[in-house]
């Protein structure tokens, strides 16, 4: 007997429309194989990175004329659906409170290890109080993206690591700028996210909502 | 059960976190909870301890020296299961 299956056609739609439509269909269930259509590298990616945070197991990945067909099943001994609209929360369900916190979707560029110019510790503070803010808001950022004195929040013996790692779990990606971590001779230590090049952070930069600290 | 802990200033908030760390009892420095004061300012989240346990109490002690002012019970509340866009609610209560 075949697997029950659903299908999400995601062609066309930019990010984050794929993820969002992904997260709606593992909400609703009611299916054992959960087909996702997209015509995007970058939503390809997005789409299996976030089957990874809802407990989704990637079945197949094929691409055929510039479709690429991604096959999901969610695991049903996890809370698949809890997990993802955490990760992603619909669209509706944001800014429902009078001043609600919602980084929700932003890329967050980070340049120092603290926030403003001033007396340092003081910078550092405000840093690390703005990375617990996003901790505890409603919709997390897509994506944070360290570079030069930044890529310091995310090595062994930061004080902001924990709450960069509370962001990872909740599906938010971490990027270091790899260049940053070799002059700072601190590629090593990098505890939190991934190493990336300049190519991908300006890419990144210039796509969509950025938030520069 | 888990505290927030106010002090005068974000220098007494940092110099506190430094001596509850020193002596070994994990706290966590995070901004003022809006619903507890409005303006800007640090305090620190700390586990209230057994009440009368030795860390409890030397918890207790090193707050004092370094100047908290008030202390605040966290209540969360749980989401709710069946709503997948339900999300856990902090309030905070005065302490004790």
């Amino acid at each position: 007997m075949s697997d029950i299956r659903k299908t999400v056609d995601a062609r066309g739609l930019a990010c984050p429309q794929p993820v969002i439509l992904t997260r709606k269909a593992l909400a609703e269930g009611g299916f054992e194989l959960l087909e996702v259509l997209v015509d995007d590298p970058s939503s390809r990616e997005n789409v299996v990175r976030f089957a990874g945070f809802a407990h989704c197991g990637v079945e197949a990945e094929t691409e055929d004329g510039g479709t690429f067909r991604i096959l999901l099943r969610p695991d049903a001994g996890l809370p698949a659906a809890p997990e993802a609209a955490r990760v992603a929360p619909a669209p509706e369900t944001l800014e429902k409170a009078p001043g609600a916190l919602s980084a929700q979707g932003a890329t967050v560029f980070i340049a120092s290890g603290g926030i403003g110019t001033g007396d340092e510790q003081l910078a550092a503070l405000l840093m690390r109080g703005f990375l617990y803010t996003l901790t505890e808001a409603e919709g997390v950022p897509r994506r944070i993206i360290l570079m030069n004195g930044g890529v310091r929040l995310a090595v062994e013996g930061s004080d902001s690591l924990v709450n960069l790692r509370r962001l990872a779990e909740r599906g938010v990606e971490i990027l270091a700028c790899g260049t940053c971590l070799e002059f700072y001779q601190l590629r090593e230590q990098l505890a939190v996210g991934r190493v990336s090049n300049l190519y991908e952070i300006a890419g990144l930069l210039l796509q969509g909502r950025t938030l520069s600290l | 059960m888990r505290l927030i802990v106010t002090f005068p200033s974000s220098h007494a908030a940092l110099a506190a976190e430094r001596a509850l760390l020193g002596a070994g009892l994990p706290v966590e420095l995070i901004p003022v909870p809006r619903q507890i004061r409005s303006d800007c300012g640090f305090c620190l989240l700390a586990d209230a301890g057994e009440p009368g346990s030795g860390p409890g109490r030397r918890r207790l002690q090193l707050l004092g020296a370094c100047g908290a002012r008030e202390q605040w019970q966290v209540i969360e509340t749980e989401p709710d299961p069946s709503s997948p866009s339900s999300r856990k609610v902090k309030s905070y209560e005065r302490y004790p």
